[in-house]
């Protein structure tokens, strides 16, 4: 049987998607939905492909190590198939490992512009009708309920916050007027006003 | 930060107003983006496109931004403000794509 490709480009990175649709879910011709084989292709770099299953943990490892560059946080990713860490601000380093034995680990020197490239590539992949994934591509980002959190905290904050610092400021504002205020004196002017 | 002595909260539609032309812009100048972020990779080589581009970062800097706050004078100076610029180039590029928008959105709220 003919196997379908798919191709996501972006400047010098390359993704092609192979694989077969699934006709039992009335799928039509030209769609993919099982991918037999992946392959990434980065210009002046060795070819990096694999099964289905490496697809999505390489992806996640991306999105991951790319949100820890962009959050300001130590940019270093490291699992089972894959590590991924910052040699400076420019270039990253990435460690593919073999899942066959005595295969030594694939290593690769990356700059910024591939990186975003690839990241490119992989949003395309997301974002293809024609594709469909398999609880792989979990996008880079927060969660939707932290993001809500965030809102309602901040919201939070811009509403109390304000009545609170002009509650402060009054108690300080009237606190001050004490040091004009003699009890003994008063009583001594009402003594001279009323002399009986 | 900016030249300015009003404060003036910005409402919500003009948040996603502004994220949006952001992404539309990221999109049409990614290769522009992706030259500045390239041409600092060699370091053997001399990054002219970056030193270019830092040229102008500054003196737009000087032009909008109040230069008496600390936090803008440390975007003026030219061998600490790399960070920033990386990062804000790459935040750029990561959202290009068609979700380009909800990612700018998310990226923008966990600063």
């Amino acid at each position: 049987m003919m196997q379908n490709k798919m191709s996501f480009n972006q400047s010098s990175v390359s993704l092609e998607i192979i694989g077969l649709p699934d006709y039992s879910n009335n799928e039509s011709k030209d769609q993919i939905s099982i991918i037999s084989q992946w392959k990434l292709t980065i210009i002046d770099k060795p070819l990096i492909e694999g099964k289905v299953e490496h697809l999505g943990p390489i992806m996640n490892a991306f999105y991951t190590y790319s949100n820890l560059i962009i959050k300001n946080e130590i940019p270093l990713f490291e699992s089972k198939l894959i590590d991924i860490k910052a040699e400076n601000l420019y270039i990253h380093n990435i460690v593919l490992k073999s899942s066959k034995p005595n295969v030594k680990p694939l290593i690769l020197k990356i700059g910024n512009s591939l990186l975003s490239d690839t990241i490119n590539c992989f949003d395309q992949l997301n974002e293809s009708q024609k594709v469909r994934l398999k609880e792989t591509a979990a996008p880079n980002n927060i969660p939707k309920k932290l993001t809500f959190g965030l809102n309602k905290k901040v919201k939070f904050f811009n509403f109390f916050i304000p009545p609170f610092i002009a509650i402060c400021s009054l108690i300080l504002f009237s606190s001050s007027f004490i040091y004009f205020y003699n009890p003994i004196e008063n009583i001594e002017k009402k003594e001279l006003i009323n002399p009986e | 930060m900016r030249k300015s002595y009003v404060r003036n909260n910005i409402k919500l539609n003009e948040f996603d107003a502004l994220t949006r032309i952001t992404v539309e812009m990221s999109k049409y100048l990614y290769p522009y983006i992706r030259e500045i972020l390239k041409s600092k990779e060699d370091l053997e080589e001399n990054s002219v496109i970056w030193n270019d581009f830092n040229k102008r970062f500054i003196e737009l800097i000087k032009e909008r931004f109040n230069v008496d706050s600390m936090r803008v004078k440390k975007l003026l100076n030219q061998s600490d403000n790399d960070k920033i610029i990386v990062k804000s180039l790459l935040t750029l590029s990561f959202c290009i794509s068609n979700q380009g928008y909800q990612k700018l959105k998310n990226f923008l709220y966990d600063f």
